[in-house]
């Protein structure tokens, strides 16, 4: 996933609403009406949400169905969540490197 | 909600020459890159003052695929702690090393200005979450009503 369309998922996330309707999103496909329901808010305001997430790619909607049901995808959650996982793994590693390193360093201090 | 990465390891050498470690592209050639992953000594730049510039090139060493990296130091505090943030995420990285007093150092790494979300206990652990405990600590958030 391109770092812009990583940016435009965190931010899209970082919003209570939009993480509660992927949530919801998470257990299977709901139209707009369904998403609104829990949510003391207009359909307007909902549908503003949708579109946040629309645009970054964790949803996308049928164009044909008459209620146009919201799906997840998850391979775009995937990504970001990834993204987090990929940042402690490179630590990890680049720790486990480092250590090997120090080691060689220190034996040729000691040889010298 | 805990909003950080935080990552702590150990190292069996003094403390100065641990912080060089993180500083000096010799150094750095040796272990930045990840497994797989080589980051020539002459792709390495480091300016380490406030304001300077910390860039790096990894190549994948399969493909020869490249990764650069930029990010500038917004503090230098030699042998103590390193702060660097990404030009293009904004996420900042604080490095503390510890003299732990017996030649050994303890090196913490952490990360934040990463989105909240990203940053759920359940996303962190076991560095393999699925999508499904991610959807169901969602759920929970949303059920705290946080």
């Amino acid at each position: 996933m391109a770092d812009d369309q990583l940016d435009a998922t965190f931010a899209a996330l970082a919003d209570p609403t939009r993480r509660a309707i992927v949530a919801r999103l998470a257990e299977g496909d709901a139209t707009v009406n369904e998403l609104a329901e829990p949510f003391a808010l207009s359909l307007p305001a909902i549908s503003k949400h949708l579109k946040v997430l629309e645009r970054c790619g964790l949803i996308t909607r049928t164009r044909h169905a008459q209620f146009r049901p919201c799906h997840l995808e998850r391979t775009a959650l995937d990504a970001a969540v990834g993204w987090i996982e990929e940042s402690r793994r490179v630590w990890t590693e680049r720790f486990d490197k480092l250590d090997q390193h120090l080691t060689q360093v220190r034996t040729e201090q000691d040889d010298s | 909600m805990n909003t950080e990465l935080n990552i702590t390891r150990t190292f069996d050498a003094p403390r100065e020459l641990v912080f060089r470690c993180l500083v000096e592209p010799a150094h750095l050639t040796h272990f930045w890159g990840p497994i797989g992953v080589s980051t020539p000594q002459g792709e390495i730049t480091v300016d380490a003052r406030p304001g300077g510039a910390f860039r790096t090139v990894m190549v994948n060493d399969a493909d020869g695929s490249r990764y650069p990296t930029s990010a500038t130091y917004t503090e230098v505090t030699e042998p103590e702690r390193l702060v660097w943030t990404e030009d293009g995420s904004g996420m900042t990285v604080t490095a503390t090393f510890t003299d732990l007093g017996d030649g050994r150092t303890e090196v913490h790494i952490r990360q934040t200005d990463v989105p909240e979300p990203m940053m759920a206990p359940e996303a962190q652990a076991g560095f393999r979450t699925s999508l499904d405990r991610f959807a169901d600590h969602l759920a929970r958030l949303v059920a705290t009503g946080r």
